[in-house]
C-alpha cells in the first residue's frame, strides 16, 4: 500500500463555521433542564454529550461555533472544553452533513464480508468519496470502526438506526429504498425486534 | 509527619506519606525524566517517560502517578526500564520537528536534555514528519496577544491545558481531535486571553508555547546570569528572576532580557502575572532620565549634579522662607523603604515631628480582569510599598485595600496659592504615580514656583519640571519593599543604571545635606542599618543585615526558581561557555557579595 503522508500527516482539522445565533428551542431547553437533573449538581458537565446532541439535531445535523458557545453556557464550562468533546467524538459534525449519514463499518468481520465493496458501491451510486456529502445534500458517507454487530455483517449505521447484512449487490438498491421510503428502508437491529 | 520508606535504585528513601515515586526520586536526587508532571498543577500521567520498574507490579509504572508505599522497591536503571523509556522517547520525537537551532527553547529544553540522556541515539522514522499545516488551521500561529504556538513541536503533555483549568480557572485551551491528530487549540483559534498567559511559556516543556516578547531575542547561552529579585509592579511582590543578556564582547555590559517567576510558596507559588513579566521595557527605554536637568529659557537643559542640587536648594529655601508649609512632597508608593526612611528623616528634620504631613503618598489602583476563582490573584493596588509607607508613619489612608489616594487637599492648596513648591518622587514607570496633569497645569500658570521631579522616565510632569533628578529603577538598586501581606522583601540590583543617575535614597540624602541637615548616608546599606536601628522589634529590625542576591550562574538560579524541578540543574546549563565581558560592572560585586544563598528578610528576622 502506498504510504500517504498527505493524508495522514496533515492536520485534518477545519474550524467549525461561526453559524448564526443559537439558542435551544423551548422544547430542547426543557429536555436539557430535565437531563441535567440526572447528574449531581457539581458534575453538571456530565450532561455535555446529551446537550450537544440536542444542539446538533436542532441545528440540522451539525454543530456551529455559536451552538458550542450556547452549550458551554448551558453546561457552565468554557467553549474550548465543549470543542474538546465535539472534536473527540466522531458522531458530532462541525460541517453540514446530509439528511442521512451512512456509517459503513470497516472493521474485521464486516471487512471480511465485503464492507469495502459496500463502500465502493455506495460511492459509485452517490458519486462521492467517503467523508463527503452528495450534491443533493441527502447522503453523507463515512467509514467507521466496529459498530458491534459482527454477527450481522456487513452493517451500516444510518443516523441513529441500523441496517444489517447489507451486501455489496444490494447497496445501490438500499439508496433507492431510502430515497423512496426513508427510515422504513432500514432493517433495524435484530435484537430489538426479537425482544418485541 | 507520617513517612514511608522505599528503595529506589538500591537507596533507601524516606518521604512524606502520599508523595509519588517521582517526587521521592526528585527529592532524593535520582534522575527520572518527566514532562507532564509539574509540581504546581495536577498529575496527569500522559507523557509516559517517567516509567520505572516497581517490584511485584506486573508492568512498568508511571512514577508520577504511583504513590509511595512502605517497602516499595523501585528501579529506574534496569535494562527493561531503560529500553522502554528509550522507546517512549523515540515516539516523542517521531513527529517533533527538531528545529532546535531556530527554537526559542533550544538550550533550556527538557525535550533536548532528556532525549540526549535517556533517548535512543537515532530515530528509525523514515517518513515525513506530521505537520499541522492543514486546511484552515496552521501549525505556527498566534496564541493570543502575548504568546505564539507551534503545534508541530508539541508533545501533548497538557500542562498548559491543566494550568488554564486549575490555576487560571478559565479553561481556554483544549486538546482538539484525537489520536495522532490531537493538537493543542483554543476555541475558534481565539488564542489565550489571560493575565497569567506568560506562565504557559514556563510550563511548556518544549518550544511549543513561546512568548512574543522573548521570541528570537536571545538564547540561553547568551544570558548565562540571572538575579533573584522581587517584582514591584503591584502590591503582591512576586519573587522573580531578572535574566541578563550579555552584550557582544565589544559592547560590554548586559541588558535585562526577561523576567521569570521564582518559586516562593508564601507569595506567588510558581507563577507571576503578565504585567510583571512583560512590563520591564521602560527600565532600559529611550525615555529614561540619564542626567540631571534644570529649566532654562531654552527648556530643560542637561547639567551636572553640582549644578542641579544648589538650584533645587535655592528654590526650595525661597519657597519655604515665607511659609514652611508651602513646600510639599508627592511620593509614589513605588519608592523603596530606604527612600521613604530618608525622606522621613529629612521632612522631620526640616519641619519637626509632624513633618510627615507635608508628604502625600500616591499610587494607582485598577481591578484586573481575572476569572472570579483564579488561584493566582493579581491585587488591584499597582504599587509595591504602600505597607512600607504605612509602617514608617506616612499617611496611606486604607492602604492597599482602600481606594487610590486622591490628592484633592493638596490640589486645592496649590490652586489657592498656599503651596509654592512641589517635589515629586516617582521611581516607577510612567503613569504609576497617578494623574498629575493638574500639577503640570499649576506650574504652567505660575501658581507653583517650583516643580521638582525625581524619577526614572520622562513623564509629563518631569517634562514640565524646573529640576529633574534621575533615579534608579527597581532592578538597579538594592531596596526593600513591603508587600500586601506585610512581608518585607528585598529587590536586588541586577543591572547598572544609565549615565549619571543616582540611587534615590542618596539623592534625598544629598538634598537633605544641601538643606543643612546632618544626614550623611553614602550608601543604601547605611540607610538600611539606620532603618533597622530606628525600628527595633519590627519586621524592619533586620534591615541592616539583609542579604541581597548578586548575578548568579543560571544553574544556581534553577535551584532557587523551582526546587521540585531538580532535573533542570542536573541537566541544563552544564556546559555553557563563559561569556567574556558580560556584565563587567557587576562581576566585582558578585565576587564580594554573598553569592547565591538567598536569605529572605523574614528569615533573618526570626
Amino acid at each position: 500500500m502506498e504510504y500517504a503522508p498527505a493524508k495522514f500527516h496533515k492536520s485534518a482539522r477545519k474550524l467549525a463555521p461561526a453559524g448564526e445565533t443559537f439558542t435551544y428551542s423551548p422544547e430542547n431547553q426543557r429536555r436539557f433542564d430535565e437531563i441535567v437533573t440526572r447528574y449531581p449538581p457539581d458534575q453538571r458537565k456530565s450532561a455535555i454529550l446529551y446537550a450537544l446532541y440536542l444542539a446538533q439535531n436542532q441545528n440540522g445535523g451539525h454543530l456551529t461555533a455559536a451552538a458550542m458557545d450556547h452549550v458551554a453556557e448551558q453546561i457552565r464550562c468554557t467553549s474550548a472544553e465543549v470543542e474538546d468533546v465535539v472534536s473527540y467524538y466522531t458522531m458530532f459534525f462541525t460541517k453540514p452533513v446530509g439528511k442521512y449519514v451512512l456509517n459503513v463499518c470497516r472493521t474485521l468481520s464486516c471487512a471480511l464480508l465485503g464492507a469495502e465493496r459496500v463502500t465502493e458501491e455506495l460511492c459509485a451510486k452517490l458519486g462521492i468519496k467517503p467523508g463527503e456529502t452528495d450534491a443533493s445534500g441527502t447522503f453523507t458517507l463515512l467509514e467507521v470502526e466496529c459498530l458491534g454487530a459482527c454477527d450481522r455483517a456487513p452493517v451500516v449505521m444510518v443516523n441513529d438506526d441500523w441496517h444489517e447484512r447489507l451486501s455489496p449487490e444490494q447497496a445501490g438498491k438500499f439508496i433507492d429504498d431510502i430515497r423512496a421510503g426513508g427510515a422504513a428502508a432500514f432493517t433495524g437491529c435484530h435484537l430489538h425486534k426479537e425482544k418485541k | 509527619m507520617e513517612t514511608v520508606t522505599l528503595t529506589i535504585d538500591g537507596r533507601p528513601v524516606t518521604v512524606e506519606k502520599g508523595r509519588t515515586v517521582l517526587q521521592a526520586a526528585i527529592e532524593a536526587g535520582i534522575s527520572v525524566p518527566y514532562y507532564c508532571y509539574h509540581p504546581g498543577i495536577s498529575i496527569d500521567g500522559s507523557c509516559r517517560v517517567c516509567i520505572v520498574k516497581i517490584e511485584k507490579m506486573p508492568k512498568l509504572q508511571t512514577s508520577c502517578s504511583t504513590v509511595c508505599t512502605e517497602g516499595m522497591v523501585v528501579s529506574t536503571r534496569d535494562a527493561e526500564t531503560v529500553a522502554a523509556r528509550a522507546g517512549v522517547f523515540e515516539f516523542l520525537l517521531v513527529n517533533h520537528p527538531l528545529d532546535c537551532p531556530v527554537c526559542d527553547k533550544g538550550g533550556e529544553c527538557p525535550l533536548q536534555d532528556f532525549s540526549y540522556t535517556f533517548g535512543p541515539a537515532d530515530s528509525r522514522m523514515d517518513f515525513p514528519r506530521r505537520t499541522f499545516d492543514g486546511e484552515g488551521v496552521k501549525a505556527d500561529v498566534d496564541f493570543g496577544p502575548t504568546l505564539m504556538l507551534n503545534r508541530n513541536r508539541c508533545i501533548l503533555c497538557t500542562r498548559c491545558v491543566r494550568f488554564m483549568k486549575e490555576i487560571d480557572t478559565d479553561a481556554q485551551i483544549g486538546v482538539v481531535d484525537r489520536g495522532c491528530g490531537s493538537e493543542i487549540a483554543t476555541f475558534q483559534e481565539h488564542g489565550v486571553h489571560s493575565l497569567l498567559s506568560g506562565n504557559l511559556m514556563d510550563v511548556c516543556p518544549v518550544g511549543a508555547i513561546t512568548t512574543r516578547d522573548y521570541r528570537f531575542k536571545s538564547r540561553p547561552w547568551d544570558n548565562p546570569t540571572v538575579v533573584d529579585t522581587t517584582c514591584t509592579l503591584c502590591s503582591k511582590g512576586c519573587s522573580t528572576s531578572a535574566w541578563l543578556k550579555a552584550k557582544p564582547e565589544w559592547a560590554k555590559g548586559s541588558q535585562l532580557i526577561r523576567m521569570t517567576p521564582r518559586f516562593n510558596p508564601d507569595v506567588n507559588g510558581y507563577w507571576m502575572c503578565d504585567i510583571g513579566r512583560f512590563n520591564y521595557h521602560w527600565i532600559e527605554s529611550e525615555t529614561r532620565l540619564r542626567r540631571p536637568m534644570i529649566r532654562t529659557a531654552a527648556g530643560l537643559e542637561k547639567v551636572g549634579w553640582h549644578d542641579a542640587e544648589p538650584r533645587l536648594r535655592d528654590k526650595i529655601q525661597e519657597a519655604a522662607a515665607a511659609d514652611p508649609d508651602a513646600v510639599r512632597f508627592i511620593v509614589s508608593a513605588h519608592a523603596a523603604t530606604e527612600e521613604l526612611f530618608v525622606l522621613k528623616q529629612m521632612v522631620q528634620g526640616l519641619l519637626g515631628a509632624d513633618g510627615l504631613k507635608s508628604v502625600s503618598m500616591a499610587w494607582t489602583r485598577s481591578e484586573k480582569p481575572q476569572p472570579p476563582n483564579a488561584k493566582f490573584k493579581i491585587p488591584a493596588a499597582n504599587a509595591p510599598n504602600v505597607n512600607g509607607a504605612r509602617d514608617l508613619g506616612f499617611m496611606v489612608g486604607q492602604g492597599n485595600d482602600g481606594p487610590a489616594p486622591d490628592l484633592a487637599e493638596l490640589k486645592a492648596a496649590v490652586e489657592a496659592g498656599r503651596v509654592k513648591a512641589v517635589y515629586v518622587l516617582d521611581p516607577g514607570p510612567d503613569g504609576s504615580i497617578g494623574d498629575l496633569s493638574w500639577l503640570v497645569e499649576a506650574r504652567r500658570t505660575g501658581k507653583l514656583s517650583l516643580l521638582a521631579v525625581q524619577g526614572v522616565v520622562m513623564t509629563p510632569h518631569a517634562a514640565a519640571a524646573d529640576v529633574v533628578l534621575p533615579g534608579y529603577a527597581f532592578v538597579e538598586k538594592d531596596a526593600l519593599f513591603t508587600n500586601d501581606q506585610g512581608q518585607v522583601q528585598s529587590a536586588s540590583l541586577a543591572i547598572v543604571a544609565p549615565a549619571e543617575a543616582r540611587e534615590d535614597c542618596l539623592i534625598l540624602a544629598g538634598l537633605a545635606r544641601a538643606l543643612g541637615l546632618d544626614i550623611a548616608y553614602q550608601t543604601s546599606d547605611e540607610v538600611r542599618r539606620a532603618l533597622g536601628g530606628a525600628m527595633p522589634g519590627t519586621a524592619y529590625a533586620g534591615a541592616g543585615t539583609v542579604v541581597f542576591t548578586r548575578p548568579v550562574p543560571a544553574a544556581s538560579w534553577l535551584q532557587a526558581s523551582n526546587p521540585s524541578e531538580r532535573w533542570k540543574w542536573d541537566f541544563m546549563f552544564q556546559d555553557l561557555p563563559p561569556v567574556k565581558g558580560h556584565n563587567v560592572q557587576l562581576e566585582g560585586l558578585a565576587r564580594e557579595g554573598a553569592g547565591p544563598n538567598y536569605i529572605p528578610l523574614r528569615q533573618v528576622d526570626k
